[in-house]
């Protein structure tokens, strides 16, 4: 992105008009020029003509899905900062959606607020010409390294011995350092829906990782707490290789 | 047909007539609730009504000396046949639950994004007063669906989502369920008390998700809490009963009228007390299929007008249980006095 007057230029790509036109007009508001492509073709031509900043794909269209776009934008080298609009909260979908290097996923019906935070989040990290963390298949953090596509992570040479919700949560804390990260997001994430209570069981998450690392959360050299907000994950992430 | 035999007809027939029945009323049920709940209850109520005839009819006809081996042979397949129409059924309402989602999201997203840009484009400085209240209540009850869309999706995955078992230490998840429930405000004016073995030994852990436990038990508690009024009384209790764990919730709240409590336990199923009070009427849906997933049972007992005590039983894995004879010698070895240190 270029100075602070520069308008970044973003993919709407959604099949249901209802969504599109009311969310292009908001996202224009927001400070984005958007560009809407009504399937997966359109959403393909526009980024190939644009050369666009971020796109925000719907998973469920016409034609090669946001999934298939996905796909098919990484492999032609393509790094630009993708919001996936999952339509499912199983835990399966969205570790599909990280996996296949989406920067971030929401779950309709998203408050369209939290679509502008995750996309200025993405847009933020984005790392021009480079994959995103997202889609880098081994992660480094100092001490720390992630396999992400067997879900193991090691400290020094000791690998960590985490539980599978624990491990989903670290994986997506190293793909978004940095950024402020909710209860209730975190909850989503480990769970893929919000319940009306119980955030708790994120701090207990959070707890087993900073066992695991040795995080002392006086002092915190990986997860930070905001107090009365959530957590921050502090250390500097990179591509292991 | 002599009058033994009828007597066994009608005990045989007897749960189908009701399951069909409640089926039918559930079906001519208000027209609110029919529209989420559509046949699928109706059909689990069939199929209930189908699977208490199919367990009368082992029992009768395992009483029946006389009984042929084909008879048994007969009464196996019915009773499979019989649970393979129960197993569909639940598969219908799951496959419903994630249509009726699906076709939702897409119109409740559309809605959200209108509100904002309403909201966003200045709109509402301009507006009158009555336009700005009708927006937040369009806005209200925007939420209100994408809640209650959300949480049936919620069971839908429950009921299908791998569920990751480890050991889970009651007692402390106990101690977190009173400590949450002591933030919602009104568990202030109520007298909570957990009560928790330790003597002769502490419980044994049950196997599960300690998350969605936690859920379960802190569902219970809120209700119990929601459900009563300034310094009644609220009792958590677990006790260990041979190979399993008993958890139970009783308060002595406004309780459940009669005809209420057959419904308690399904979606979406509120009752007239609880048509003031905020809620979606998922909660103890949330806790049975928690519960179940858990290999466990939920019941309730309640009396309207003194209170309801709802208990949860979750199986102990065999490792986890202390073998009676080293109880005995325990207890022989202890002197009165000392269990108490």
């Amino acid at each position: 992105m270029g100075g602070p007057d520069v308008r970044p230029v973003v993919i709407l790509a959604d099949d249901d008009e209802a969504i599109t036109s009311n969310l292009a007009p908001f996202l224009d508001r927001a400070g984005f020029t958007v560009h809407v492509a009504a399937d997966g073709n359109a959403a393909l031509e526009l980024v190939e003509r644009l050369d666009p900043d971020g796109c925000v794909l719907d998973v469920l269209m016409p034609g090669p899905d946001g999934r298939e776009v996905l796909r098919r934008l990484r492999r032609g080298g393509r790094w630009l900062p993708v919001v996936l609009l999952t339509q499912v909260g199983e835990s399966a979908e969205r570790a599909i959606a990280l996996d296949e290097g989406a920067d971030d996923y929401l779950n309709k019906p998203f408050d369209p607020y939290e679509l502008l935070a995750r996309l200025r989040a993405v847009l933020r990290r984005a790392r021009p010409g480079r994959r995103p963390l997202s889609a880098s298949p081994t992660l480094r953090a100092g001490d720390l390294r992630m396999d992400r596509i067997s879900r193991r992570a090691w400290l020094r040479d000791a690998e960590l011995v985490l539980t599978p919700k624990a491990m989903l949560l670290l994986d997506y804390l190293l793909t978004h350092p940095d950024e402020l990260m909710t209860r209730e997001r975190l909850l989503e994430v480990l769970w893929g829906f919000d319940f009306p209570v119980g955030t708790r069981a994120v701090d207990n998450r959070i707890a087993e990782l900073r066992r695991a690392l040795g995080d002392d959360p006086a002092r915190p050299e990986w997860i930070a707490t905001v107090p009365g907000q959530g957590y921050r994950f502090v250390a500097r992430v990179d591509d292991a290789r | 047909m002599t009058r033994p035999a009828r007597g066994v007809v009608l005990a045989v027939l007897a749960p189908l007539l009701a399951g069909a029945v409640l089926g039918v009323i559930l079906q001519a049920a208000d027209p609110r609730i029919r529209l989420y709940l559509a046949a699928s209850p109706s059909l689990v109520a069939i199929a209930a009504g189908l699977l208490g005839t199919a367990a009368v009819a082992i029992v009768v006809l395992a009483r029946r000396r006389a009984m042929s081996a084909a008879a048994v042979a007969a009464a196996a397949a019915s009773a499979a046949a019989i649970r393979q129409v129960a197993e569909e059924a639940a598969r219908d309402r799951l496959r419903f639950f994630m249509r009726l989602d699906h076709e939702l999201k897409n119109p409740l997203t559309a809605i959200r994004a209108g509100l904002a840009n309403i909201e966003q484009g200045g709109g509402m400085a301009l507006a009158s007063a009555g336009t700005v209240a009708a927006l937040a209540s369009v806005s209200v009850q925007a939420d209100r669906i994408a809640r209650l869309v959300s949480d049936l999706r919620k069971l839908a995955d429950l009921e299908t989502q791998q569920i990751e078992m480890a050991p889970v230490d009651v007692t402390g998840l106990l101690d977190e369920v009173a400590e949450a429930v002591a933030e919602i405000p009104a568990a202030r004016e109520r007298i909570i008390r957990v009560t928790v073995p330790r003597a002769p030994w502490p419980l044994p852990p049950v196997e599960g998700d300690r998350d969605l436990l936690f859920i379960a038990v802190q569902n219970l508690v809120a209700n119990a809490v929601k459900f009563s009024a300034p310094g009644d009384t609220v009792e958590v209790r677990a006790s260990e009963d041979s190979d399993e764990l008993l958890l139970e919730v009783a308060d002595t709240g406004a309780g459940i009228p009669a005809d209420e409590i057959g419904q308690v336990w399904q979606e979406l199923a509120r009752g007239r007390a609880a048509r003031s009070l905020p809620g979606t009427g998922i909660g103890l849906a949330l806790v049975r299929v928690i519960v179940v997933r858990h290999g466990g049972q939920v019941a309730i007992r309640s009396r309207d007008g003194q209170g309801t005590v709802v208990g949860i039983r979750l199986p102990v894995p065999d490792r986890a249980r202390i073998a009676p004879d080293v109880a005995t010698l325990r207890q022989g070895r202890d002197t009165p006095g000392m269990a108490a240190v």
